[in-house]
């Protein structure tokens, strides 16, 4: 499969995907594909499965671009959003969530060690410090809502505190991850 | 709500993870259309969790890329077939979906018409079949029971001539027999019993009013014998008459109904001595 070398403006890709363009199809898969299969991969710690996820997610892409909405959000927030609930089925089917992170956190570790993107990796190290700058709560809050896929509700209970509580941990933490990330 | 405790509210948030309610959902869709802030809040919060995920993105195999391909082409072929088939149906559900019920409506109700008809036809051509039939069971019983009797008689009678202690004595046609009529008949006398029968097939028809009377000759005396029924269908009709201890003679006269004590000597057609 050949790289796509056209470029696309976020609107001009959508109209293109929404006449079922195929080489539209294969430029939004080329840019975003490693994106979205981060995470699901930070969902489910196991690449074969995350692969799946990902090939299932763009098909649901493919095939539902027309019920995405330029109003509410950007295209990337949507297929974001797609890939997370495929993701967290996939997870409650076949209960990943449990087994996942025991067994696939050596793969993990060997994976970004030997990733052959050194840019990806890179970013992945550098983030990782800035990251660490997080204050502890926040980043708890911000892997289980955003890397995880935890509902408000699911993190309170985890978490025993009230969902307000949540809500303004994960305000900040974003917050916080924007200075960091600019 | 100002538009500082909108962005603050961490709800911005949420909708960009996807984790609002589908109530929460519509709130911040509100707020983006009605504030320019809110939607340059929700952008910044795109792009920042965007940006979080390339930087921890994981390139998948090129694998992957080939297979999702080749599954767009297959859901490709699919969709085209279900084009087709969309085609075909709502012109078919469109053209014809109410005439067809009614008709078939009205087939249904011809049909059960139909069927009703036709079951009360079957129901009295049944009826009045088992109803001649009926009689004609009740008929062919009465028969059977007539022909048993008559069997049976038949049977009493034949038991008469094959008696061996039976000694038959014909009687003979006398001058007084009317010309031509060959008149016989036959007696048949149980020795050992003394019964005596007559078969009086061979005589002449009786007149209205008539009747033929059998006599025996005791002691050179006639004696009453008793009368004989006389049924011209029914050639033979061997029946029982009195019995005498000893006879000598019999003879047969046609007297009036109902007999006579002494013999009419003009009318004594047939007669024998033993």
């Amino acid at each position: 499969m050949q790289i796509t070398r056209q470029t696309y403006s976020e609107q001009e890709l959508v109209l293109s995907l929404k006449q079922k363009d195929e080489t539209a199809f294969s430029y939004l898969y080329d840019n975003y594909a490693a994106a979205l299969n981060g995470v699901i991969y930070g969902m489910v710690n196991d690449f074969a499965t995350s692969e799946d996820i990902l090939q299932e997610a763009f098909l649901k892409i493919w095939n539902n671009i027309d019920s995405y909405d330029e109003t509410k959000g950007k295209l990337y927030t949507w297929m974001r959003r797609i890939t997370n609930n495929l993701t967290l089925d996939t997870i409650k089917s076949k209960q990943h969530r449990q087994q996942g992170k025991v067994v696939d956190n050596e793969l993990a570790v060997a994976h970004v060690q030997g990733a052959n993107n050194i840019n990806e990796r890179l970013n992945s190290l550098d983030l990782q410090k800035k990251l660490d700058t997080l204050d502890k709560k926040q980043r708890v809050i911000l892997d289980m809502s955003y890397f995880q896929g935890y509902t408000q509700e699911e993190i309170a209970k985890e978490l025993d505190m009230p969902v307000g509580t949540v809500k303004t941990r994960i305000r900040t933490a974003i917050i916080e991850l924007r200075k960091i990330l600019n | 709500m100002e538009v500082n405790d909108i962005i603050s509210s961490g709800l911005l948030e949420l909708y960009v993870l996807g984790k609002t309610t589908e109530q929460e959902t519509e709130q911040v869709l509100t707020w983006k259309a009605l504030h320019p802030e809110v939607a340059a809040e929700l952008l910044a919060i795109e792009d920042s969790l965007e940006q979080l995920d390339f930087a921890k993105a994981v390139t998948p195999s090129m694998d992957t890329k080939k297979n999702l391909f080749a599954a767009i082409k297959q859901t490709n072929i699919a969709d085209n077939t279900r084009v087709e088939q969309a085609i075909v149906t709502p012109i078919n559900n469109t053209i014809a979906p109410v005439k067809s019920i009614n008709n078939n409506y009205k087939y249904v109700a011809a049909a059960s018409v139909a069927l009703l008809i036709g079951s009360l036809l079957f129901n009295m051509i049944t009826y009045s079949k088992y109803d001649k039939v009926n009689d004609a069971l009740a008929a062919a019983e009465q028969k059977i029971a007539t022909n048993n009797e008559g069997i049976a008689a038949l049977q009493q009678q034949l038991d008469v001539p094959l008696n061996n202690n039976a000694q038959a004595v014909v009687l003979k046609s006398t001058p007084k027999a009317p010309l031509n009529s060959n008149a016989t008949a036959k007696i048949f006398w149980i020795k050992n019993t003394n019964e005596v029968y007559v078969e009086p097939g061979g005589l002449p028809e009786v007149p209205k009013g008539f009747q033929y009377q059998l006599w025996a000759i005791v002691d050179g005396k006639p004696v009453d014998g008793g009368m004989i029924i006389y049924n011209k269908n029914k050639k033979y009709n061997i029946q029982k008459m009195k019995s005498f201890g000893k006879a000598q003679a019999f003879a047969i006269t046609l007297e009036k109904e109902g007999g006579s004590p002494s013999p009419n000597m003009e009318k004594l057609y047939v007669m024998s001595t033993i």
